[in-house]
């Protein structure tokens, strides 16, 4: 999912970062204290999950986990994952300092769209098949619109838009299923432990 | 009493569902069966007139069947190739310039090598000016070479060896002493994220989060 340097145009490379830091600045604004720690941990979890590789016929792809941190922080995906990707691109080159801006837009903006689509189902009083189904097709759809905009960035600068992102979500199709099994599971697994973690963003913050 | 019995089979089938869980994600840590696609590395040696590029995924699997360009200093393409399902690909020194060689894996993925001019220096391919001869007693292994040019210096029938040909013994046998070398560097190039960078990051993002919760603490006192 980390795209290069050198591959993009410089016009793409600067629109992805000024994207990101439109959602960054989208993220860091009504910042709670007490979210703090969660996004670190978030960040820190989604750092490490490039680590745990996936064999996928020819090549071998990483988790992701841009659903999970999606469906828990919002908009505040963007900078947990930025914080996740340059600290990739420093210590072990994936990606690259000037790709950053597009790496974080490709992987944080799909987060935040699955916030707002299955976030409803992790408000209080939803059933146990409704939690599942929604944190699985957050984790499901997260990869497949990372895998899209990466094909879209390539195509932006002037690579053909299908065959790289078929390419790109066919390699990644294992992943959307063990991503959306790994969400659905950490999700039910918060639901015990933390419930408040998850449906806090949920609920509309009572105006004081 | 039975249902006490269905609750205790409940919790072991839970534990060991959780046990699975925690040794599938160890395993594919510790274990990484092939490899990511994170990164590609591209390496790339002169031996003789030959250029030799070795291709690799960060973690050890070679790059198959993927596009090799070679450019110019002015960024003009030379030639281009396919890398072998070794991630090999080698081709003949076009022209002594500095050549940058460009792989493009597949998924977004790109490494660069340069090559110096330097490097190419010493193979010159021009030796058609030389005796036939002279050059093939010059490839043997050194022990004959030191007699052969005793023999010739001692005959005096050609001036003694000229820069060229001292140049072209010294690279024959550097290749051959650093073939093994440059194989170890191929190598090496090619690793993957270790332990530490893994512990470094993880240790920097819970400084950031202390850096962010001092902050945050110190608006709220004021």
């Amino acid at each position: 999912m980390h795209i290069s340097e050198g591959i993009l145009s410089p016009a793409v490379l600067i629109g992805g970062a000024a994207l990101t830091a439109a959602g960054v600045a989208v993220g860091m604004k009504n910042f709670d204290q007490k979210e703090i720690p969660t996004i670190g941990i978030l960040s820190a979890a989604f750092f490490v999950s490039t680590l745990i590789h996936v064999p996928a016929g020819p090549v071998s792809v990483h988790l992701i986990l841009n659903g999970l941190v999606g469906l828990i922080l919002g908009w505040k995906a963007f900078p947990a994952i930025l914080v996740g990707l340059a600290l990739q691109a420093l210590l072990f080159q994936f990606g690259g300092i000037t790709t950053l801006g597009v790496n974080t837009l490709n992987m944080a903006f799909p987060a935040v769209v699955c916030y707002y689509i299955f976030g409803n189902g992790m408000k209080p009083g939803t059933g146990r098949s409704v939690i599942i189904a929604s944190a699985f097709g957050a984790g499901f759809c997260s990869v497949l619109m990372s895998g899209i905009l990466v094909g879209f960035s390539l195509y932006l600068t002037g690579e053909a838009f299908l065959p790289a992102a078929k390419l790109m979500v066919a390699a990644h199709l294992p992943v959307m299923f063990i991503e959306g099994i790994l969400t659905a599971a950490c999700v039910l697994f918060l639901r015990k432990v933390r419930p408040e973690l998850l449906e806090e963003p949920h609920v509309p913050k009572q105006s004081t | 009493m039975y249902r006490n019995n269905r609750h205790k089979t409940i919790h072991i089938r839970l534990k060991t569902k959780v046990s699975c869980l925690v040794f599938a994600i160890l395993w594919c840590w510790f274990f990484p069966v092939s490899v990511s696609a994170h990164k590609v590395t591209i390496f790339a040696w002169v031996d003789g007139d030959t250029v030799y590029t070795q291709s690799k995924f960060s973690g050890g699997k070679r790059v198959k069947n993927a596009p090799v360009l070679v450019y110019d200093p002015k960024d003009v393409l030379l030639l281009e190739g396919k890398t072998d399902k070794n991630g090999m690909f080698s081709f003949k020194i076009p022209q002594k310039t500095s050549l940058k060689i460009v792989l493009k894996a597949s998924m977004a993925h790109m490494a660069v090598w340069q090559i110096p001019v330097e490097a190419l220096g010493g193979t010159e391919p021009d030796n058609a000016a030389k005796p036939d001869g002279l050059r093939n007693s010059l490839r043997p292994s050194s022990g004959s070479m030191d007699v052969q040019t005793q023999e010739q210096v001692s005959g005096s029938s050609t001036v003694a060896l000229g820069k060229r040909e001292i140049e072209e013994i010294i690279d024959a046998s550097l290749d051959k002493k650093l073939a093994p070398i440059t194989e170890i560097l191929a190598d090496s190039i090619h690793r993957g994220p270790g332990f530490t960078e893994i512990m470094g990051g993880i240790g920097y993002i819970f400084g950031l989060v202390g850096i962010a919760l001092y902050f945050a603490n110190r608006k709220r006192k004021r």
